[in-house]
């Protein structure tokens, strides 16, 4: 009988109940909004990197990650191409030789990251081919280039036009090779873009004089779920090898992007923040609200407890009613966020006015929100919680008035 | 002979004093009263406005607390009671019929009824049961499922009268309950009161100026300044 007048009592004032239950509504949209954009974002940012350059594993000599020359470069090892093609949980792996040297045009030349790679390969594991805005991707065949728009300008050179890529060999002599352009590639990532040019394996080789040299092998799981059990296997097989741990080492994304792991962490941490700031804004919004409405019925609270109803049931009767508008509050929220997340997670927001912000982020100008059930749990504990401790104080004030003073009140 | 005096008594009040502060200066409501209501009285407390009947009654009802001085229910002493203990007393004990009904506006006449059962944990058909017994009882059987504001004055305090006889209470106190009422719905309260008085042996404790409840007394208290200036038995 308690939860039915609770009910009723929310019946009874609409316009009130609208507004506290508006408040609830909007603290539930605000986190999963929130959240949906910045998960989002920060898959996006993550899967961008991943997916265009560096895999999900690579294997390098060991030493390579934090010192990447070409002397720490690996004798194709046919022992670990033969684990990585009998791992059935490996989807495909990729070879390439990268070195760093100077990209030139008559007119500029650049420093860059020259990443030889075996183009078909390399189309199973990475997204760069998808990123040919001009010309084409690398066919195979040696002597082609495929650069950045952003570096084709610099360079002042267009799709056909000769580049030459040089870079130290082994023994301190400059290699240099001339290529013609096939393609320009724009990724999500203006950095990126200006720094990394790609050539078949072939030609990296013929420049250094260094055949048979791998600077790394890059690897997709079939799943990222199946990330962390791929790179134990790898780890632990390559260590049986003869010599195996000491001459390589196995890391995956997170220890090859330490900043931008490191950038998503933050990004989590500051969303708790954000949750808090919002769940204080509703208690103090909820405190407001109930107040009011406990005032109001000061008279009614007064004979209440003349006719026996005791403290325990008077609380109990405030919090019911904060707990129904918090129940409904956030079934309403929660439906308008999946209406609202739903399709923008299929067709993306397209942010271009702060494209250029977003794209030094690595994430591109568009944004597809991600509702991640983890997010509605969250959502669904801190917004009742948030609604029921609010509603505490003006329970309270409800059972410390005194009977006879209540029921003088008009 | 104490106890047993006590225990004949459902009220007994002992030199109850009642002092309030008006802007900071003391006002005496109540001065020095000694009272006893017994099983079975059909009393009422008279007198003018600000003679101290409803601090009385509020006293008495252990809505308040005197200043000075005891009050005693069914032998035992308020004093010592916590705000639970003294609430469970006034559910258990004291049925409350105001001047203004004061029912719950959303909720039924029925649902009035069974909402100090429901407090006294009583079971919910047995509530339903009583509750529609009540409200054929008292004649308003056809308005069981009506709010409030669908009842007129009179059948609202009905109303208040089956809540407050609902628990089977040992006492009912009614503050002017016929102050709102026009004279010929008055009179038909009364007499419905009295019914409950002689028939089922309910105590009725008013506090009127209304002459219509003061000439269906068969005890009258007349308080004047704060004192019982007059308590006689009306024949």
């Amino acid at each position: 009988m308690l939860s039915r007048i609770a009910w009723r009592n929310i019946l009874r004032n609409k316009r009130r109940s609208f507004i506290l239950m508006t408040s609830i509504v909007v603290g539930v949209l605000a986190l999963l909004l929130t959240e949906g954009f910045a998960i989002g974002l920060m898959q996006q940012m993550l899967t961008n990197q991943v997916g265009a350059d560096a895999g999900y594993i690579q294997i390098h000599k060991a030493g390579y990650q934090a010192d990447p020359i070409l002397e720490l470069s690996m004798k194709k090892p046919t022992e670990i191409e033969e684990i990585l093609s009998k791992d059935s949980s490996v989807l495909n792996y990729s070879e390439r030789l990268e070195v760093f040297g100077l990209v030139s045009s008559p007119y500029n030349s650049y420093g860059v990251s020259i990443d030889g790679i075996i183009p078909n390969e390399e189309q199973r594991i990475t997204t760069i081919s998808r990123y040919v805005v001009k010309g084409s991707y690398l066919s195979g065949e040696p002597g082609q280039i495929l650069i950045s728009s952003a570096m084709a300008e610099k360079l002042k050179v267009g799709i056909g036009d000769k580049v030459v890529i040089m870079a130290s060999q082994t023994d301190g002599s400059v290699g240099s090779e001339a290529c013609r352009i096939s393609g320009l590639f724009e990724t999500f990532d203006s950095g990126f873009d200006q720094s990394h040019v790609y050539v078949p394996i072939v030609t990296v080789s013929q420049m250094l004089n260094a055949s048979g040299l791998l600077s790394k092998f890059v690897i997709n799981p079939k799943s990222p779920s199946q990330l962390a059990s791929v790179e134990t296997r790898l780890r632990n097989e390559i260590q049986d090898l003869p010599h195996g741990g000491r001459n390589y080492e196995v890391l995956t994304y997170k220890e090859m992007l330490p900043l931008l792991v490191a950038m998503i962490e933050m990004y989590k941490q500051a969303l708790y923040l954000i949750a808090l700031i919002i769940s204080f804004a509703l208690i103090f919004g909820i405190v407001d609200t109930m107040l009011m409405s406990v005032m109001e019925r000061t008279h009614e609270f007064g004979v209440s407890m003349a006719i026996g109803m005791s403290n325990r049931s008077i609380f109990l009767m405030v919090m019911t009613e904060a707990f129904y508008l918090a129940v409904i509050g956030t079934i309403v929220g929660l439906a308008l966020s999946y209406i609202i997340i739903s399709p923008l997670s299929r067709s993306g927001w397209d942010l271009s006015a702060f494209s250029a912000s977003l794209t030094s982020l690595g994430a591109g100008s568009t944004i597809y929100p991600v509702l991640e059930t983890s997010s509605v749990i969250q959502t669904v504990s801190i917004i009742p919680a948030a609604t029921l401790l609010g509603a505490i104080y003006p329970a309270l004030k409800a059972i410390r008035l005194q009977p006879v003073e209540a029921i003088r009140a008009t | 002979m104490d106890t047993e005096k006590s225990s004949s008594n459902i009220v007994r009040v002992e030199g109850v004093r009642k002092v309030y502060h008006d802007n900071g200066v003391p006002v005496d409501a109540l001065r020095g009263i000694n009272l006893t209501v017994s099983p079975g009285d059909f009393s009422v407390i008279a007198g003018p406005s600000g003679s101290g009947k409803t601090t009385l009654l509020n006293i008495v009802g252990t809505l308040d607390k005197p200043t000075e001085g005891k009050v005693f229910l069914d032998g035992e002493d308020i004093a010592s009671k916590t705000r639970r203990q003294l609430a469970d007393i006034r559910l258990r004990k004291i049925g409350f019929v105001f001047q203004a009904y004061n029912l719950n506006p959303v909720l039924s006449a029925l649902e009035n009824v069974e909402f100090t059962m429901m407090l006294r944990g009583v079971e919910a058909a047995e509530r339903k049961r009583k509750g529609l017994a009540l409200l054929e009882e008292l004649g308003i059987g056809e308005l069981a499922h009506k709010r409030p504001n669908e009842m007129s004055g009179g059948q609202q305090q009905r109303v208040a009268i089956a809540r407050a006889i609902s628990n089977d209470p040992r006492l009912v106190l009614a503050d002017e309950p016929t102050a709102n009422l026009d004279s010929e719905t008055a009179v038909r309260l009364l007499e419905l009161m009295e019914r409950l008085n002689h028939h089922d042996g309910i105590t009725f404790v008013f506090s009127s100026h209304d002459p219509q409840v003061i000439g269906r007394a068969h005890r009258l208290l007349i308080l004047k300044d704060g004192q019982i200036a007059t308590d006689k038995i009306v024949q």
